[in-house]
């Protein structure tokens, strides 16, 4: 193969996946540079990187979001491309021109791509244009006079969203339609707020859907193949929690047929590099949701069962290079599922919680995706995705009771994560059976709940042994007849 | 001696005795025997709990223990008893539980004249932005709600009182 025109990649990012990209860049032979602010000195990516340049700014986010800062540290490296991972300017088109225009190759796809796949309601009318599925819906600048009108004649439940949305933020489900017009108006005042475009569209909202998206890549040529889906359906206030290829709710045929939908999405909109194709799959009907122009958090479950690393195709994609393999070369091969720990009380409304990682242990045999290490202080500042926990087994039924014996043999201790919540989910039978939706989690709430007592024996007994004052207490009057145990320190 | 180790905003009280073959633990409703831990490195060690052996990963931060036990994390405070008897808790007053911090009470789980268990969700509150679950700190009877769902509250103010069982 001709070499890369490019032999150091700036990694505008930082946790998990900027350590996870780091590994790739090794693995080619090219150089691998963060930028980095200096909360994060102590991360897994900066410890790993060839090169790590300080970046500074009034927030540490503000820093990883400063376009000027992120460029001069390109240069400073003599990076000749840059990856902006996920999140932060990975979407940003502004950002993907400002790098291509300083002759730096942008991982990712075209700036054009990202602008119209960013904007919701373009990309709705494009996919619809073009002759896919979409969820009903009206759109106020339309004729922003009857924009509640139109949304009330489509009937309840109504989905409030903001048209430059993303995450979850400013959205607003309406059941009751007297509550419309308030709800339009919260959802107007969050979007301003949030992503300084207030404007709004109202789709039909769809009771309990499962949440299906296709991972494509794309090429300079215009060759583009799927790598399967992934089902993502496990969330908490829209935010994925596990993951897992191949879905359980698919058919052969849906899958071919929900796979070969995204395909032609992203060959219309003349895609380059790696994307997915977000979908919303009620009974047998998909309804494309939208289309994120860049390296999913979940992708690694795509990796274990294609065998075909994601970061090296975007390296390859975006160095002009066409793709080196067909769709009948990509072979689905076993069960992967991955886990999200998160810095946060599930048992406590998902409240975000700090601390510093006193002990960290990963369990054996299979893949961590880490953006922590021992020692580090786990701080309010960024999302609080500390690591992934991703299996791959021949079965979903292994996959799963891997996963349970992973998460379960996970140590880290200092900060209260997510981690019991999860062993409940992949050991719940719900989720064992496959039977789940985007409301699992709302409707089990006994799950985020836990066991309050369950166990609590052995932690008391263990802090009443490792407590001086409570074994001394014990010691100074010893049973009659009783030696003294012979206990140190 | 009685003492205290908190978890999640509930107090457990506790004591050890000296027995044959390491210790009894004394709980609330039960007595479990015999314990022992034995330390293996600065943060694993076993526990041995009723015939059973369990490995045990922790850290020691200050009063903070820190433990992993059969898959399931949890971190124990140790109540200094000195700051436990100042605080004037003799089992005469009505026990109460208090907002941890200001907020709203999104939703009332319990009602007055219910028993309840030390642990038992009694309501759920918001603050800034985050919904917390209070949790009753010990077993009695709810004797007294004092707010409404809705209703805003100030940091320490009483929320349910509780009379002791059997009263």
């Amino acid at each position: 193969m001709p070499q890369l025109p490019f032999d150091t990649v700036l990694i505008a990012n930082r946790g998990e996946i900027a350590a996870r990209i780091v590994k790739t860049l090794r693995k080619l032979g090219l150089r691998s540079a963060v930028a980095y602010h200096e909360i994060d000195a102590r991360t897994p990516a900066v410890s790993m990187a060839d090169l790590a340049i300080q970046i500074s700014g009034n927030t540490p986010i503000a820093s990883y979001l400063d376009t000027r800062q992120i460029i001069a540290a390109a240069d400073q490296a003599r990076a000749g491309a840059l990856h902006p991972g996920y999140g932060l300017l990975s979407e940003n088109a502004e950002f993907a021109r400002a790098v291509t225009d300083t002759g730096i190759a942008f991982i990712g796809p075209l700036p054009d791509t990202i602008e119209l796949m960013g904007d919701k309601i373009r990309a709705r009318n494009f996919v619809q244009s073009n002759g896919f599925p979409v969820t009903p819906c009206v759109i106020e600048e339309d004729d922003p006079a009857t924009f509640a009108s139109r949304a009330q004649a489509m009937g309840a439940p109504l989905l409030v969203k903001p048209s430059a949305g993303g995450g979850g933020k400013g959205m607003r489900i309406v059941r009751d339609l007297n509550t419309l017009e308030a709800a339009i108006e919260q959802a107007r005042s969050e979007a301003g707020r949030y992503f300084g475009d207030a404007r709004l569209y109202a789709e039909r909202h769809l009771e309990y859907p499962r949440h299906i998206e296709v991972q494509v890549l794309g090429d300079r040529l215009g060759n583009v193949v799927h790598l399967y889906e992934r089902e993502c359906s496990v969330q908490r206030r829209f935010q994925k929690i596990i993951e897992e290829t191949p879905s359980p709710a698919l058919s052969q045929e849906l899958r071919a047929r929900i796979c070969d939908t995204a395909v032609r999405i992203a060959r219309a909109a003349n895609y380059r590099n790696a994307g997915t194709v977000e979908f919303l799959l009620s009974g047998d009907d998909f309804y494309f949701l939208e289309m994120n122009t860049r390296l999913q958090v979940e992708h690694p479950v795509t990796e274990m069962i294609t065998g075909v690393d994601l970061v090296a195709e975007q390296i390859y994609a975006a160095a002009g290079r066409e793709l080196a393999f067909s769709q009948s070369d990509i072979v689905s091969n076993g069960h992967a599922i991955e886990l999200r720990l998160y810095a946060e009380a599930p048992e406590r409304g998902y409240a975000p919680t700090t601390g510093k990682v006193l002990l960290l242990e990963y369990p054996n045999d299979v893949r961590i995706d880490s953006g922590i290490m021992q020692g580090q202080h786990i701080t309010p500042a960024f999302d609080p995705m500390l690591a992934k926990i991703i299996v791959h087994s021949p079965s979903r039924m292994e996959s799963v009771l891997k996963a349970h014996r992973a998460v379960r043999e996970l140590v880290l201790l200092g900060c209260e994560t997510n981690a019991n919540l999860l062993a409940r989910i992949v050991s719940d039978e719900a989720f064992l059976g496959g039977h789940f939706h985007v409301g699992y989690l709302e409707q089990n709430p006994h799950l985020a709940a836990g066991n309050f007592s369950a166990g609590m024996s052995a932690f008391l007994a263990s802090a009443a042994l490792l407590t001086r004052p409570v074994r001394d207490s014990a010691d100074a009057v010893p049973e009659l007849h009783s030696a003294l145990g012979n206990w140190r320190n | 001696m009685y003492h205290s180790f908190e978890v999640d905003g509930v107090d457990h009280t506790l004591w050890l005795s000296a027995s044959r073959h390491g210790y009894r633990l004394h709980l609330r409703d039960e007595v479990i025997a015999p314990v022992a831990f034995t330390e293996r490195s600065d943060s694993s060690g076993i526990l041995t709990i009723a015939g059973q052996s369990e490995p045990v990963r922790f850290v020691i931060d200050g009063e903070l223990i820190h433990l992993h036990i059969r898959g399931r994390t949890r971190t124990l405070r140790y109540i200094d008893p000195l700051g436990a008897y100042a605080a004037g808790n003799d089992g005469t007053c009505p026990l109460v539980a208090r907002a941890p911090m200001p907020g709203r009470v999104v939703a009332i789980t319990v009602s007055p004249g219910d028993s309840v268990s030390a642990g038992t969700a009694l309501m759920m509150i918001e603050s800034m932005k985050l919904e917390t679950i209070i949790r009753s700190p010990q077993d009695g009877i709810v004797e007294r709600i004092h707010v409404k769902e809705n209703e805003s509250f100030e940091h320490d103010a009483v929320l349910v009182t509780l009379s002791k069982e059997g009263f």
